[in-house]
């Protein structure tokens, strides 16, 4: 049922050969007695790792019965991987036992950091675009990917603050993280479009310009405008500007790539899901004929 | 310590505290500095936003697995016993499942309360119910091996309890509360502080569906004994020792009452030295 990317390769550095999984959605609570009754027909499921670094019950139980019948690839949400601490060896332990049980295709997490000083704040903040936080990036995303054994790869965030330490764009800041860790790049391009609008650059310049064979997967997702600032709530259809970013993304990429419809705030009936994740395949039919026929 | 550590440092500590930023000179200035801003928010109003996503996600986490004791406070009083609590203690763990371990015992030493000692109660068996819902899964006990235990040999057998079990003494009928609050959220109507009532609570997950059951005091120092890795003997003669039970009622008594925490899942492994 899977099938294998082309393995493209930018200067010669890499071989990012992650199977092509097709159009997914996130596997979420409400959603559970549905999937397995119905067994409906989804491309693969993307579960948050920490939900299941559990030692039983009801969690584990769901997650097996679901890989009993679809592939499930992994996305974290507390990796900490930009944090001042060293990374947290206790919970990567917990995460390579997920690994081995789940057995994802790849792996990911986010550009970010989450807590300091022995807090975890539990969010997603944005680093100051600088070589010191790239050198830190690159060091430990290696480390991780060593260590689970399994292809990683760090998304783009949504941020609604920048920091006057920078001296990269955001794009730049990505693209040399994923280039010299030698991982893959999860790209959100609802992400970029809401960072975009957040902080007043131009979205198609970030989509042209990250390394587009080391995306292994896109995200896509709805956001809530409230005027003053876009926030990056999950809620809701992926919005017609977004669309036309992964139009671009999959024209840039020149072939298909894994996609996933992220819903987490107001989580709708699954029928509403699949659709969807049916208008993603037919943007990616869409963007990848255009691509063709220029 | 390099420049990018003392910036998160620095940051972190902004979005831990409780009152609007934009109020805070130091705060501001902060921001000032080592924030852009950007056309429609200023730098403080950017760290605003991810200080007020601090509180609302712990608070929004709590609410979730406390829905009892935040019902018997209401919101204000949730509100600052939850504001204080995160002062208190920060999350330090990477799963916000964790986040309310030391609820119980902050809730205790909270003297403003005006149900101190039910909202303890309410708080203990809430948490409990955190560590039952995930705790490692076990096989049920097979009858066929506790038949094959010779008779001499269970003085000395230790039973092993689910580790989906928690033990609760609670002064208030916390668990029947709990319900009568789940079923107004649903129903509407209101819910009386209920009066003392102490009880023995065994709080378990069976075939990954949690549960609660109110149980004897004989039969609670009996799996106290057992969580505590005596062997049975020495735990049945605490029980004696109590008074809970006489020597000639022990033999029919021990033997409902094994066979009744096997049934329900209570314990799963019978060890012999």
């Amino acid at each position: 049922m899977s099938q294998v990317s082309p393995g493209r390769v930018r200067g010669g550095t890499s071989q990012l050969r992650v199977p092509l999984l097709g159009v997914g959605v996130g596997l979420r609570v409400p959603h559970y007695a549905y999937i397995l009754r119905e067994r409906p027909r989804v491309d693969f499921f993307e579960i948050i790792s920490e939900n299941f670094m559990v030692a039983g019950g009801k969690p584990l139980y769901h997650l097996d019965r679901v890989l009993e019948s679809y592939p499930v690839i992994q996305h974290g949400v507390s990796l900490n991987i930009g944090g001042p601490a060293p990374l947290d060896r206790d919970y990567l332990t917990r995460l390579k036992a997920l690994v081995r049980r789940v057995q994802p295709a790849w792996l990911s997490d986010h550009v970010c950091w989450s807590g300091a000083d022995g807090a975890h704040l539990h969010d997603l903040l944005p680093l100051p675009y600088c070589s010191e936080a790239v050198d830190r990036l690159v060091e430990r995303a290696s480390m991780v990917q060593d260590f689970l054994e399994v292809r990683f790869a760090l998304e783009n965030t949504s941020s609604y603050m920048t920091y006057t330490a920078s001296t990269l764009t955001e794009w730049q800041f990505v693209s040399e993280v994923v280039d010299r860790a030698d991982i893959g790049l999860l790209f959100d391009v609802n992400n970029v479009f809401v960072s975009s609008y957040n902080h007043g650059f131009d979205a198609l310049e970030f989509v042209r310009n990250v390394p587009h064979e080391r995306i292994v997967q896109i995200h896509l997702a709805g956001h809530t405008n409230l005027g003053t600032h876009i926030i990056d709530t999950h809620r809701g259809h992926v919005h017609d500007a977004v669309w036309a970013l992964y139009r671009e993304a999959l024209r840039q990429a020149g072939a298909p790539v894994s996609t996933l419809i992220e819903w987490d705030d107001e989580i709708p009936e699954f029928e509403v899901l699949m659709a969807e994740a049916e208008r993603a395949k037919q943007e990616q039919a869409l963007a990848l004929g255009s691509a063709a026929g220029d | 310590m390099s420049s990018l550590t003392q910036l998160q440092l620095e940051l972190a500590a902004f979005l831990q505290r409780r009152s609007l930023l934009e109020n805070d000179r130091e705060a501001s200035a902060w921001a000032t500095r080592t924030l852009t801003g950007s056309s429609s928010l200023s730098p403080v109003q950017q760290l605003e936003i991810y200080r007020e996503q601090f509180w609302l996600r712990h608070t929004s986490s709590l609410v979730e697995d406390f829905p009892g004791l935040s019902g018997v406070l209401g919101q204000r009083a949730w509100e600052r016993l939850i504001e204080g609590y995160l002062e208190r203690h920060p999350p330090t763990h990477f799963s916000l499942r964790d986040l309310g371990a030391r609820l119980p015992a902050y809730v205790a030493d909270q003297s403003w309360l005006e149900q101190r000692d039910l909202c303890r109660d309410m708080a203990a068996l809430e948490w409990a119910s955190i560590e039952c819902f995930d705790a490692p899964d076990t096989e049920p006990l097979n009858p066929a091996e506790l038949q094959q235990i010779a008779p001499e040999a269970w003085t000395q057998a230790t039973c092993v309890l689910n580790p989906a079990l928690r033990l609760l003494r609670v002064a208030y009928p916390v668990a029947e509360l709990r319900r009568a609050l789940k079923r107004s959220r649903v129903e509407g109507g209101t819910v009386s502080y209920p009066d003392k009532k102490p009880e023995n609570l065994v709080v378990y997950r069976r075939q990954r569906e949690l549960d609660v059951a109110s149980v004897s005091t004989g039969a609670r120092d009996l799996l106290e004994g057992f969580a505590a890795g005596k062997p049975l003997l020495e735990a049945v003669e605490g029980v004696v020792r109590s008074g809970h039970v006489t020597e000639s009622e022990l033999g029919p008594w021990l033997t409902a009452l094994l066979r009744d925490f096997a049934a329900n899942g209570w314990v799963t492994r019978v060890e012999l030295p």
